[in-house]
């Protein structure tokens, strides 16, 4: 059988092409020169198939036991009868992408399951002196947007009233500093370290001081249990993260997942807040029952059209939440959140002083 | 070899769009399931394409990289050069906070370095892929330093302001010299002596539109301002109307004279380029140099970057028509070089900038 064919040849020592002849034997190719001196002999074993050379109707060869060497061999048909078996392909690899599915899901459950955890871990480890004073920045920040209220008594009041409601709180989370912005937002905000921030417009509708004990008790378990700075970690951990993962530098797909998540996040943060309410209220003698009647009256205000009830944030079922505090709820002596002279202080804390 | 060798054009490219936009396709749906991690896989297939498609003096490039070199490449980077920077610039966030004038000094500090780092991360994601690179069996490669090239492009950065402009020829192409005189393939050198010196002319022409445009763009604006308030057209309609002339008078007094500037660039660059006794040439015209920039961009903002890898196999092709060599290269005299090249590749421009690949 005539199975000699012309073809082009590397050696991989240097980037010279040569022309050659290729003959088929049984075990193998032999590769000639032109002038007919042994080139190389590929073993049937070791060829591999290298695509095809389209425009001479032929085929590219590499051999294992000669990595860097190319060949191209004309009109291949020839080759590929002759030769006992057919040169073994180049192995494509499937399992690359099986294992980027796996590492894209194992992400994403790791994501899932150490966020929250590993964001209060490291907001334990903020110092407290950082975080109060990033907070105190925070605050002063809101006071130029907003007027600050200044009745002294009545902040001296929620001062005292927060004082005795952080009693049980760790020592350095028990100074906080109260601070009633004009607006008319029904909302009140636990800043990191410890500044609490009361819109007069939720002081217009807390009716009582009992209620008024709740929304702060519930603030200060925030305050307590570092809600914001892990929050802002989680925050930072989400965006990172996203960019990482992603690589995508403009920070377009870390925003929206932040957002996306937060939600979900404040959801318990919230949740865990009013449990805490509880038990600082029920330490302080003065009992849930003001903060139930404050959830159970912002229930029937969200019905209607146009009211602010931002206090309740990305979590608007207060009706639930005031069952959830309800349930826990222990029948206790109550003693007054605030005399009734302390009360006028704090519903006046931001009319103009009289001259 | 002497100047009337006659010019060939060796380099061929025989990639089509539809197997490149098939390939960009099923990239997008594995990268969607992956939370994007796939892009690394995706990435090399591209390039396998578009390097295959190329053919030298009759035999084909390979491209050799894998996904899982430029995958570990990218976490290298992401834990030893990102997460630092993102901390450290946290930490000077934190003195600024606390009033500590430490704090914008680190953070210009590591703004800078960021800068750096980009370049520093295209040098070395040109390595990269030039060591991956395979022609007839024998690696490119690239010497030289990643930082190196960064001070220099810092230098650059700083002079084209300066000089309202004008050290932008003479500092593009101290930088492709710089490139090239380190680029390699087996055991021997590319040299490159292009100056920017010819080029100052159509330079000039590209400056001069750019002012005019300035003028042209002012003037139109102060005529829309009158026009609304005159004929009581909607506000929206007028903008629509400037948006639009503004667009056409940027095509015809900005970008020919930008395209002209460019071919000129490369037509400078490949003539300066030599190997083992050749000489490089660019046929490269304005008009078509437009034309591709031009549908790049379509294809990429329209495809929201989807189809960028049909942009770049568009570029490939380019390359291909323009590019001759005079006379063919002693490429016998051409051996295997000892240099493998990085072990993985491209972490930093994969971590801090996203475009700009294939």
């Amino acid at each position: 059988m005539e199975a000699d064919r012309p073809g082009r040849f590397s050696d991989g020592r240097s980037a010279a092409m040569r022309k050659v002849v290729v003959r088929v034997l049984a075990t193998g190719l032999e590769i000639r020169g032109a002038d007919g001196f042994l080139v190389a002999v590929w073993k049937t074993g070791d060829l591999i198939a290298d695509g095809d050379w389209p425009e001479k109707r032929g085929i590219r060869l590499r051999c294992a036991s000669e990595p860097d060497a190319r060949l191209a061999v004309e009109d291949a048909y020839v080759i590929r009868e002759a030769l006992p078996q057919p040169p073994a392909p180049p192995r494509r690899k499937r399992h690359a992408l099986v294992l980027v599915c796996l590492l894209g899901a194992g992400v994403l459950v790791g994501l899932m399951l150490g966020l929250a955890p590993g964001s209060r871990l490291l907001a334990h480890l903020v110092p407290v002196g950082l975080e109060r004073q990033w907070g105190q920045s925070i605050a002063t920040g809101l006071e130029g947007q907003m007027k600050a209220c200044e009745g002294r008594d009545g902040l001296r009041v929620l001062d005292a009233l927060a004082r005795r409601l952080a009693e049980p709180l760790p020592a350095e989370r028990r100074q906080v500093n109260i601070h009633v912005l004009r607006s008319k937002d029904i909302n009140a905000l636990a800043l990191p370290g410890g500044e609490i921030i009361l819109f007069s417009g939720l002081l217009a509708k807390v009716e009582g001081p009992d209620e008024l004990a709740g929304v702060l008790a519930h603030e200060l378990t925030h305050i307590g249990q570092r809600h914001v700075t892990a929050a802002m970690i989680r925050a930072l951990g989400v965006g990172v993260f996203a960019t990482m993962i992603t690589g995508d530098a403009s920070g377009l797909v870390a925003s929206g997942l932040g957002a996306a998540l937060a939600g979900a996040y404040s959801r318990e943060d919230e949740s865990a807040a009013d449990l805490g309410a509880l038990s600082l209220l029920e330490a302080a003698g003065i009992g849930s029952d003001g903060l139930v009647q404050f959830f159970r009256r912002l229930e029937t205000m969200e019905g209607r059209q146009g009211q602010v009830l931002a206090w309740l944030g990305t979590h608007p079922e207060s009706g639930s939440r005031a069952a959830a505090v309800e349930a826990r709820r222990r029948p206790e002596p109550h003693l007054p959140a605030l005399s009734d002279t302390d009360w006028q202080a704090v519903k006046r804390v931001c009319s103009k002083p009289k001259p | 070899m002497s100047s009337s060798t006659p010019l060939q054009r060796p380099f061929a490219h025989s990639g089509g769009s539809g197997a490149m936009i098939r390939l960009a396709l099923v990239n997008l749906v594995l990268s969607v399931v992956t939370l994007s991690l796939w892009r690394f896989w995706g990435k090399t297939r591209v390039r396998r394409l578009l390097w295959g498609g190329t053919s030298a003096w009759g035999d084909p490039v390979e491209y050799t990289g894998t996904g899982k070199e430029l995958f570990i490449g990218f976490l290298l980077v992401l834990f030893l050069i990102y997460l630092p920077i993102v901390g450290g610039l946290a930490w000077a966030q934190v003195l600024l906070v606390a009033g500590n004038p430490l704090g914008g000094l680190v953070m210009s500090v590591l703004y800078l370095l960021t800068v750096l780092l980009v370049a520093v991360g295209l040098y070395r994601a040109r390595r990269y892929q030039m060591s991956r690179t395979r022609w007839r069996g024998i690696r490119g490669g690239q010497t030289g330093s990643g930082w190196g090239y960064a001070l220099r492009s810092l230098v650059m950065w700083i002079a084209v302001p300066l000089s309202l402009g004008w050290a932008l020829p003479w500092g593009e192409m101290w930088l492709a010299r710089y490139r090239f005189n380190n680029t390699t393939f087996g055991d021997r050198h590319f040299t490159c002596d292009a100056s920017a010196s010819g080029l100052y002319g159509r330079f000039f022409l590209a400056w001069i539109s750019g002012l005019l445009f300035a003028l042209v763009a002012a003037f139109l604006a102060w005529g829309a301002a009158e026009v609304a308030r005159e004929s009581g057209l909607s506000e929206a309609r007028v903008g629509f109307l400037f948006t639009v002339t503004l667009a056409v008078v940027a095509v015809v007094v900005l970008a020919l004279p930008w395209a002209w500037y460019r071919a000129g660039f490369y037509r400078n660059l490949a003539a300066g380029i030599r190997f083992e006794g050749s000489r490089f040439a660019a046929d490269a015209g304005a008009w078509r140099l437009m034309r591709l920039v031009a549908g790049n961009m379509v294809i990429s903002l329209f495809s929201l970057g989807i189809l960028r890898p049909w942009a770049s196999l568009r570029t490939f092709r380019y390359g291909c028509a323009i590019i001759g060599v005079e006379g063919e290269p002693d490429f016998a005299a051409v051996h295997r070089s000892d240099d493998a090249g990085p072990k993985t590749g491209e972490g930093l421009i994969a971590v801090l900038d996203g475009a700009g690949e294939f």
